[in-house]
């Protein structure tokens, strides 16, 4: 499944990235890498989430959540 | 000790406190100013402690010390030069899992690096507790806790920079991992001596890199530093020296390299901090409402209104005060030159050009003041990256940043805070596009001349004729917007990727600088284009081929209007009063409706009589009701004052960028009312 179609309160762990070097580099630094952890903190219907990596909250667009391949955990 | 000024660079993750600690040295005595060639803000302070001076820079916020983006950039080329002794790496101690990657590259660039750990007051509310003893026997360098908030360790802090400041590497470092395991030549010194090992194989390039180097280039200090990079296939460093490595770098290995120091980081978190899962629950609660799928959209609408009304209402009633102040200061200053027998000519230039110009700026000072006051706010609490998150759908649709609905709605009030606000923008393509289509917001100054237009023309109607400027502006805008994200092919779309931090209570004395520093910005910056602005703008009205003359027919201005009335026919404005009537609302929109009156020669325009005697005027000239509508249109779209055109100079950094907006706007404006007067014709 991708990230986008995560539940709100779920926790993944992030299998793949499918984006554009740079993108997937920001991620990287942020410490989203393969096999990282990643919890759903909100998320609006359609559209961008707020995950939690690390201890940290972001806010992703659907256009980057899409595009990440997860698994539940 | 050295005759020289122990420069300390402050760097660190955005919110990490960061600029508070910083502040909290330095006070609001700062030199602000550009990074040479970016916009990228560079603060520089002073200090003294223990007889010696210190410099304080504070860096830009950055996740990472690649060359992606501007700010990392100019931190990396900052920390490499020779100028900065000591790097204070400020990390957010309540998630240090995080920020600690960062301190991990500084600590490989080779330079004396003392690690601040920030908002310790909030880790021990928390419950967290961090093992102060071992976390330097991992990374080699000096921790020291602090809390910028609460003005703790700042002392400490310092005396630890003061004595740190030879050392590159740290003395010892133990690691649990056991270099035995490494069949790496030297594994064993590599973990004495570097926090940061990796793997053999990475471990091996490394070395065969460094001994490249070594041969082509003896002269470079941090050999390893430079080794890491280059494996990281970094775009600078891979062009500053073009050796061939392509035996070595047989694929990519920047990837894993971060996967390993985030492999370490975890190693550093699992042995250094306790109680690491304790949740901000104040934070969760607080977006619960704040960012709810559903009310977070008219939660934000009502803070925005709240902003928007404190700005304008509060603002605009302070604003009134100032004005009373500067006709008072006019009339003085007349009097007084008049007394002293100065030349009338003298006195217009400094009454009617200079006090009128930059003094009508200041009297905006209330309102950028409580405008800037609430952004602050807003900015320091952690609410301003929300924003981002509740508009992005809308936004997005016309491709913009969610953020960029804060500048827009503030266009309403006035361009140029609206333009200021941009800054809240990260990426620079998003300032630009903003900061183009906000000037189409009806800004308040334009409302008079609606006012009197609409009432000349349009009778029980002029409300509606008004009101329908606001929204054929906002409409300008989205198109404009919505053009220009057709034309941008390469981004599909922005990709939102930014940082919630912790809610907080704003700290009085980061409002206080951030405050000032806006308000100062203005006062400087604006004020010296506006006063030279004015004087061109007086020298036009009041400068003819005969020299000064207080008859504005007579003068330079008149015969501009008079060669561009060609220009304004097709669009039903081809009256040279008009033109300059336009020209001079460059200065002030508002002085479309002072010019008027003084070009028709009309006394008191507002009052009944002025107002039948100057439309008996216009429609005896061929200027109707369509006209005036034209007239309104044209005045809402075509280029904004000369104080948002400052302003735009400013915040864009580029003549020619503010140059093409004018052009753009012109263009819009012409085009629109030439449809709208073509059409209106037809009925």
């Amino acid at each position: 499944m991708t990230l986008y179609e995560g539940q709100k309160g779920g926790s993944f762990r992030v299998v793949r990235m499918d984006l554009p070097v740079q993108t997937e580099r920001r991620l990287e630094v942020l410490g989203m890498l393969e096999g990282t952890a990643v919890t759903v903190v909100n998320r609006k219907k359609k559209g961008a989430m707020v995950i939690n990596i690390r201890g940290t909250r972001f806010a992703v667009g659907q256009s980057i959540t899409e595009r990440i391949e997860v698994e539940k955990v | 000790m050295s005759t020289k000024d122990l420069t300390i660079g402050f760097v660190g993750n955005p919110n990490c406190g960061k600029t508070t600690l910083f502040n909290a040295y330095t006070g609001a005595n700062l030199k602000v100013a550009n990074w040479p060639g970016v916009t990228v803000e560079k603060k520089e302070g002073a200090m003294r402690f223990h007889d010696e001076n210190y410099r304080l820079v504070d860096l830009p916020g950055t996740y990472s010390l690649t060359s992606y983006t501007m700010e990392e950039t100019v931190t990396r080329q900052y920390i490499l030069s020779d100028d900065v002794d000591v790097i204070v790496d400020v990390a957010d101690a309540s998630a240090l899992e995080r920020n600690l990657y960062l301190t991990l590259q500084l600590i490989e660039l080779g330079k004396p690096v003392v690690l601040a750990l920030n908002m310790m007051d909030i880790v021990q509310e928390r419950g967290m507790e961090i093992d102060l003893h071992r976390l330097p026997e991992m990374l080699g360098i000096p921790c020291v806790p602090v809390s910028a908030r609460k003005k703790t360790g700042l002392e400490i802090l310092i005396h630890t920079v003061a004595h740190h400041k030879d050392k590159a590497l740290g003395e010892k470092i133990i690691h649990h991992h056991d270099p035995e395991d490494s069949r790496h030549e030297g594994a064993e010194e590599h973990h004495k001596m570097y926090a940061m090992v990796y793997s053999d194989e990475i471990e091996d390039k490394i070395d065969e890199i460094a001994d490249l180097f070594k041969k082509e280039y003896p002269n470079i200090k941090n050999l390893r530093w430079h080794a890491i990079k280059i494996l990281e296939n970094d775009q600078e460093l891979r062009e500053k020296y073009p050796l061939d490595f392509s035996g070595i770098l047989d694929k990519d290995y920047e990837k894993e390299m971060i996967n390993q120091k985030f492999g370490f980081v975890e190693e550093v978190i699992a042995e250094c901090v306790v109680n690491k899962n304790k949740k901000a629950q104040s934070t969760d609660k607080t977006d619960r409402i704040l960012t709810h799928p559903v009310l977070g959209l008219p939660v934000f609408l009502l803070i925005m209104a709240g902003v928007f009304f404190l700005t304008f209402t509060v603002g605009d009633w302070l604003k009134g005060y100032f004005e009373v102040a500067l006709e008072w200061i006019t009339g003085a200053v007349a009097g007084g030159l008049t007394n002293f027998g100065v030349h009338e000519m003298l006195i217009s230039l400094i009454t009617d050009g200079i006090i009128a110009g930059v003094g009508g700026i200041l009297t905006f000072l209330p309102n950028i003041f409580i405008l800037f006051l609430a952004l602050a706010f807003l900015e320091d609490s952690g609410y301003m990256a929300r924003v981002a998150y509740v508009m992005d759908g809308i936004m997005g649709k016309i491709g913009l940043s969610g953020r960029a609905f804060l500048p827009m709605l503030l266009g309403f009030g006035c361009t140029v805070p609206a333009v200021m606000a941009s800054r809240v923008l990260e990426n620079r393509a998003d300032r630009m596009k903003t900061i183009l289509i906000t000037p189409f917001m009806s800004c308040s100054a334009r409302l008079p001349v609606y006012v009197l237009f609409s009432s000349l023309f349009f009778g029980d109607k002029a409300m509606i004729a008004a009101f329908s400027m606001y929204v054929l502006g906002l409409c300008v805008a989205i198109l404009a917007a919505y053009v220009m994200k057709l034309l941008d092919k390469e981004k599909e779309s922005s990709m939102l990727l930014i940082e919630l931090p912790e809610y907080k209570t704003p700290n009085a004395h980061t409002i206080r600088v951030y405050v000032w520093e806006k308000v100062k910005d203005y006062l400087s910056k604006a004020g010296t284009t506006i006063f030279l602005a004015s004087i061109v703008m007086w020298v036009v009205m009041n400068v003819g081929p005969h020299g000064f003359t207080a008859d504005m027919d007579a003068s330079f201005g008149a015969i501009i209007g008079k060669i561009l009335v060609p220009f304004f026919t097709p669009i039903g404005l081809g009256y040279w009063q008009i033109v300059l009537a336009l020209i001079s609302g460059i200065a002030a929109k508002e002085v479309v409706v002072s010019s008027c009156t003084v070009l028709f020669g009309i006394g008191n325009v507002t009052t009944r009589a002025g107002m039948s005697s100057l439309s008996a005027l216009l429609e005896s000239m061929g200027f109707g009701a369509l006209n005036a509508y034209v007239l309104m249109v044209f005045c809402l779209l075509y280029v904004p004052c000369m104080a948002a055109v400052a302003t735009i100079r400013r915040e864009t950094g580029s003549w020619k960028w503010t140059g093409a907006m004018a052009v753009f706007q012109i263009a819009t404006a012409w085009v629109v009312s030439f449809v709208i007067f073509q059409i209106g014709g037809l009925f």
